[in-house]
């Protein structure tokens, strides 16, 4: 990072400005390139999502625009971009417009506490994981402003459903979190993934002890996401869109752009979690092997744990997909159920294991 | 009592199979049709836009006897105008078709005595105008002569 | 609204779920569906009353538009009530070929239901592949009589025409290759526990209030009823189709508790014995020939006076068509009872105190498509 931070100073020395303006501008790059980054990630998570529906279901998916319908989403959102900005007669105006900036938000800025490699992370906290839940269950607010804003019952009963489901998954989500933090004996998402490592390739992964806290943290972060089978919020047949029936144009993008960014980190999250994070999956990095000068190969190794990041995280994507694809919406006092009967004791069931597993293995 | 506690297992079986299920259609190859581009074959039978028999001579075989008329559900679809030759033979001054009331059932290509009417392969029938739906004499023989041929210059209607 | 603590919804006529354009006004007490009211009649398009401004002939065409899923059904029932007041003899390979269409029809109307009511349910992918499927049906009507949804294929007394025999072959090929499919349905779908658990015990209609409503078809059967036109020949309706019926060796599917998930399961069922009797009527074609065209050749039909009720057994339930006729070339007033309207009117009974997820659960199951409900 401070090296990162000379390399910027001497740009900036080259074009003869001050040191003052490099240190007011260099914490605000992160932000612009965690924003460009994460809405091309999204832009291409749309696409991912509609073409493996697609090709579960026989279809070709998007192909139009561009090759392989490359820039279908990109076409999308200056079709969105374009539409007018409608607010609904009755509506309450301010928490109707405030409500997809809520949801937003807090979506670009935990994506910056996600390790990517094992130098830069563009916010770096001891309690990093902490903080990721926290804000990430701010997003349920823009929610819920949006259904009591838009004065529609439809977007009324979603959005009261997903406050509510939000809650009680919260719960074993946490408890899992607990779990991985007890195993790696830090709050801090970089030292989650550093404790990952191990002698052997891929052994140290917590995924092996924690393999129900793992299918735990799925169900409840598909649950988290508002994804099927747990889109009751949005359910098209019973509520039509949930709480984004009255939102259009970029307001109704803006929601969009949160769900699939929120997605995209989540995934993230688990694999740092749980699949180790920017490790590599042989125990040693490709580039390490392939790249005899050490400096291009210490530089291509911080992008080598960015793509072994993302691959972790398609994959887990690709996972939700499937289940989105096969299985039926649940019904709402099933979920909760589900939440408070199943997934809640099952967590503290792993709790219980993993602080015996640390205390038997790690103890002496 | 053992079978409710073997419940979960087996949800868990049914679910990995329903989502098995789903994954192996990955491998299937797509069954889109890219409609503009590639197009379902039509067989002979199949009920599109109209068209007047022509005989060899360029006659029409059509005498106006009016029974297409007298069998289509939707009235006022068919319109003749009749006409007396000198020897004594009736046959259609203007025939139209209405496609905007046409209910494409295929009656009339099916009781014409004298067959003298069929339906061609043509279905993209959406146009501007309302006028351009209704189709006159002179529109059913050009379809007649063009599903010979078997092509049609769908450009200008 | 009447008290403070409901919350009065109205599902439709424009809504995704209600397959057309039904109105439910829902009073709901949190999720609990508190009463719901029907609201019928955006469809209307005056099917009966058309009748008596038609020519028997020219009505025919229309009759396909009653149910637009199983136009056979609707059309048969029409030229059988016909065919009886006329006393028009109809040949046994075109019975032959009725019932093979028919049951085919039942087929694609069933995959249509299912795609949708899992869809309904929050199951996509499952739509995707039974509109695969009723695809290559509905390419094979297409081929036959030359549309695919409007076939206008029957008239009084016979066919239009005869099947060929590469047509009878292409059926052959999707019986075989169509089990596997319904297995694939099966494995996504039905030991789902959250499907199952969705769907048992929810919409429980009792046998009573199954014929108190005059419930028909597989939403009978799921209560444990059998009866099926198909098998037991009505007294009033003595069609000549039912005398094809009892050479084919067929189950009718039942099912004992009347919950969505039993509605599911017979027409699941219903789907297998479909491709058994197809595969029948396909032996019988390929080996036997005869005339199906029908001897009636003149546009105008005289009916003799008389009335007569015809009943099929349709995907939905009986569908029967009164005709009466005072001996002219029009029929003096045709009476469709068919059964997705009687499957509406038993909706709030059904609904009372579900959940409000629960409305598609029950919903989609009943299987009602809506301008049959209205005509």
């Amino acid at each position: 990072m401070e090296y990162l931070y000379f390399l910027y100073i001497e740009l900036l020395h080259k074009y003869n400005l001050p040191e003052f303006i490099g240190m007011t501008t260099f914490p605000l790059l992160p932000f612009c390139v965690v924003a460009v980054a994460l809405i091309l990630v999204v832009l291409f998570l749309v696409l991912m999502e509609r073409k493996v529906l697609a090709f579960f279901t026989q279809r070709k998916g998007p192909n139009r625009v561009g090759p392989w319908g490359l820039f279908q989403t990109i076409a999308d959102a200056i079709k969105l971009l374009c539409k007018e900005n409608i607010t609904p007669t009755g509506a309450e105006k301010f928490m109707f417009n405030l409500a997809p900036l809520l949801a937003f938000v807090p979506v670009m800025v935990i994506w910056g506490l996600i390790p990517f490699s094992s130098e830069f992370d563009f916010m770096s906290y001891s309690v990093s994981a902490l903080l990721f839940m926290t804000i990430a269950s701010i997003p349920i607010l823009g929610i819920l402003l949006a259904g009591y804003a838009s004065n529609n019952k439809y977007s009324l009963i979603g959005s009261f459903r997903a406050v509510a489901q939000a809650i009680s998954y919260e719960l074993p989500l946490v408890f899992v979190l607990v779990s991985v933090v007890v195993l790696a004996s830090s709050l801090n998402l970089r030292q989650i993934v550093l404790a990952q490592i191990s002698v052997y390739p891929f052994c140290g992964w917590f995924i092996f002890p924690a393999f129900l806290g793992f299918l735990i943290f799925f169900i409840c972060a598909t649950a988290e996401l508002n994804r099927c089978p747990f889109d009751l919020p949005e359910a098209e047949s019973e509520l039509v869109s949930g709480y984004n029936t009255e939102y259009s144009g970029m307001k109704f993008a803006f929601f969009f752009l949160a769900e699939y960014a929120m997605m995209f980190i989540m995934c993230a999250f688990m694999a740092t979690l749980f699949l180790g994070g920017f490790l590599s999956p042989f125990g040693f990095y490709l580039s390490e092997k392939f790249i005899n000068n050490t400096f291009w190969a210490q530089i291509s190794v911080y992008f080598e744990q960015v793509f072994w990041l993302f691959l972790k995280t398609f994959f887990l994507i690709f996972c939700m997909m499937l289940v989105r694809a096969t299985l039926p919406r649940l019904k709402s006092n099933q979920l909760m159920g589900f939440a408070w009967k199943v997934l809640l004791p099952l967590s503290f069931l792993n709790l219980f294991f993993i602080c015996c597993y640390k205390y038997f293995i790690y103890a002496k | 009592m053992i079978k409710k506690s073997l419940k979960p297992f087996r949800d868990i079986i049914a679910l990995a199979l329903g989502h098995l299920t789903v994954f192996k259609h990955v491998f299937k190859k797509p069954v889109t049709l890219e409609y503009p581009e590639k197009k379902l074959p039509l067989n002979d039978k199949f009920r599109g836009e109209h068209a007047l028999v022509v005989d060899n001579e360029g006659n029409l075989l059509c005498t106006a006897c009016g029974t297409c008329q007298r069998v289509c559900p939707s009235f006022g679809t068919i319109e003749i105008e009749k006409e007396k030759t000198e020897d004594g033979k009736f046959y259609p001054k203007n025939y139209t078709i209405d496609l905007s009331k046409c209910i494409f059932c295929g009656n009339c290509v099916q009781y014409c005595p004298f067959g003298a009417i069929t339906m061609t392969k043509e279905y993209e029938l959406a146009d501007e105008k309302k006028s351009a739906l209704k189709l006159d004499i002179n529109t059913l023989k050009k379809n007649y002569s063009d599903s010979i041929i078997g092509e049609r210059d769908t450009s200008k209607r | 609204m009447t008290t403070k603590n409901k919350l009065k919804i109205n599902i439709g006529p424009q809504h995704p779920s209600t397959h057309g354009v039904l109105r439910l006004v829902l009073e709901l007490e949190g999720e609990i569906i508190k009463s719901c009211e029907p609201v019928i009649g955006y469809l209307h398009r005056g099917m009966e009353k058309m009748a008596e401004s038609h020519t028997y002939l020219q009505y025919l065409p229309i009759v396909d538009r009653i149910d637009y899923l199983s136009g056979f059904f609707n059309s048969f029932a029409y030229c059988n009530a016909v065919e009886n007041l006329t006393q028009i003899e109809v040949s046994k390979r075109s019975q032959y070929i009725r019932v093979l269409t028919m049951e085919m029809n039942r087929l694609s109307s069933h995959l249509l239901w299912l795609g949708t009511f899992l869809l309904d349910m929050g199951a996509t992918s499952p739509l995707f592949y039974t509109f695969r499927d009723r695809e290559v049906i509905l390419s094979l009507f297409e081929e036959l009589t030359g549309q695919r949804l409007m076939y206008n294929y029957y008239t009084f007394g016979g066919l239009r025409h005869d099947v060929s025999s590469d047509w009878l072959d292409k059926i052959t090929d999707f019986v075989k290759i169509m089990p596997k499919k319904i297995q694939d349905y099966e494995n996504i779908i039905t030991n789902n526990p959250i499907f199952t658990t969705r769907t048992k015990n929810i919409g429980i209609m009792s046998k009573n209030s199954a014929l108190q409503y005059s419930i028909t078809g597989p939403n009978l059967r799921a209560t444990g009823i059998n009866v099926d036109s198909r098998k037991t020949i009505h007294p009033f309706a003595c069609s000549p189709i039912q005398l094809i019926y009892p050479e084919l060796d067929f189950q009718i599917p039942t099912a004992q508790n009347g919950d969505s998930f039993d509605r599911y399961k017979v027409r699941v069922e219903e789907m297998k014995a479909c491709l058994k009797l197809i595969s029948q009527c396909v032996d019988w074609l390929k080996s036997n020939s005869g005339e199906v065209i029908s001897p009636i050749k003149q546009p105008l039909l005289k009916v003799p006076e008389g009335e007569f009720i015809s009943n099929v057994e349709a995907p939905r339930g009986v569908c029967s068509c009164y005709v009466k006729s005072d001996g002219s070339t029009k029929p003096y007033r045709v009476k469709w009872r068919t059964g997705s309207f009687y499957a509406v009117q038993i909706l709030p009974k059904l609904l009372e105190n579900a959940f409000y997820p629960d409305l598609m659960a029950i919903f989609g199951s009943l299987d009602v498509i809506l301008p049959e409900v209205d005509r």
